[in-house]
C-alpha cells in the first residue's frame, strides 16, 4: 500500500516534472522543473528497491546537477538574455513554430519506434508477486570492486579528465591567451 | 501495479520529453537539460530490468556509471557553454555556427 502510494507520487512527479520541462517559458522554472523530475526518479528508484541507486540519484542530480545549471543560467546572463550584442531579438529559452514542428515530427517518429519495440513487454503484463526487496549496497559494492573494477577506474579517470577539462575550457580570458 | 510495463511506460514518456526539449529548445543550457532528461531515462530502464527479468545487481552498476557520465558530461557542456558565452555574448544556438561557412 505504502509503496503502490510512492509509486504514484513519483510518477506523476517524474512526468509532470518532464511535462513542465517542455513546456515552461522561464529556463529557470524549466530548471527547478527538472529538479522535480529528479526528485520522482529517486522515488522510483526506491520502488522497486534500488536503495543505493535512490541516494545517488538525490546526492549527485539533486544536489550537484541542478546546482551547476542554475550556476550556468546566471551566469549567462539569466532569463533575461534575450538580446545578444549585435542588438539582433533572440529569445533565449524557447525555440519557434518552426522549431516546435520539428520536435513534434521527431517525438512522433521515435514513438512509434520505440513502442514497436517496447509493444512486446506491454502486451505481456505479468502481475506476479514481487519478492521482497534486499538492501543492494553490500553487493554493489562487492561486484563493483571485483567484476566491474576496471570500469570502476575508468570511470575515476572520467571524472579526473571532466573537472581538469572544465576547468581549462572556462578559465577567465587573459590578453596572453586569447 | 508496479511492473515492467509502467516503468518502461514512465521511461518512454521521459526520453520523449527530453527528445523535444532537445529538438525544440534554441537555448544551449535548455538543450543540455534534455540530455539529462534522455539519460535519466535510461538508467531507469536498467535499474527496472534488473528488478523485473533477473535479480542480477549489474543493471544497478550500469545505472551508476550512467550517473558518473552524465554528471562529468554536464560539467564540461557547462564549461563550454560559459566558454561560449564569454566569446559570443549569447548562447542561442544559431550563433554557434562558426564550422558553418
Amino acid at each position: 500500500m505504502f509503496t503502490n502510494t510512492l509509486f504514484l507520487l513519483s510518477a506523476a512527479l517524474t512526468i509532470g516534472g518532464a511535462f513542465a520541462v517542455v513546456y515552461s517559458e522561464n529556463l529557470m522554472h524549466a530548471c527547478i522543473f527538472l529538479l522535480a523530475s529528479f526528485f520522482g526518479v529517486a522515488g522510483l528508484y526506491a520502488c522497486i528497491g534500488a536503495d543505493f541507486l535512490a541516494a545517488t540519484q538525490l546526492v549527485v542530480y539533486a544536489g550537484g546537477v541542478v546546482i551547476l545549471m542554475l550556476f550556468a543560467i546566471m551566469l549567462t546572463g539569466g532569463t533575461a538574455n534575450n538580446f545578444n550584442r549585435f542588438g539582433l531579438e533572440k529569445i533565449a529559452a524557447m525555440g519557434n513554430k518552426k522549431t516546435y514542428f520539428m520536435a513534434g515530427i521527431t517525438a512522433v517518429v521515435s514513438s512509434l519506434v520505440l513502442l514497436k519495440i517496447i509493444a512486446n513487454v506491454l502486451r505481456n503484463q505479468s502481475s506476479a508477486a514481487l519478492e521482497a526487496n534486499l538492501p543492494t549496497v553490500e553487493r554493489i559494492g562487492t561486484v563493483l570492486a571485483t567484476d566491474h573494477i576496471l570500469a570502476f577506474e575508468i570511470s575515476s579517470v572520467l571524472l579526473l579528465g571532466a573537472l581538469i577539462g572544465a576547468a581549462v575550457i572556462s578559465r577567465p580570458r587573459t590578453e596572453k591567451n586569447d | 501495479m508496479i511492473n515492467l510495463g509502467t516503468y518502461l511506460g514512465i521511461s518512454f514518456a521521459l526520453f520523449i520529453c527530453g527528445i523535444l526539449v532537445m529538438v525544440a529548445r534554441k537555448n544551449i543550457i535548455a538543450i543540455l537539460l534534455g540530455i539529462e532528461l534522455i539519460l535519466n531515462a535510461s538508467a531507469l530502464n536498467f535499474a527496472a530490468y534488473t528488478k523485473f527479468s533477473n535479480n542480477n545487481i549489474d543493471g544497478h552498476i550500469m545505472s551508476l556509471f550512467i550517473i558518473v557520465t552524465a554528471a562529468a558530461e554536464a560539467a564540461v557542456g557547462l564549461g563550454i557553454v560559459i566558454r561560449f558565452f564569454q566569446l559570443r555574448e549569447s548562447i542561442h544556438i544559431d550563433d554557434a555556427a562558426s564550422l558553418q561557412n
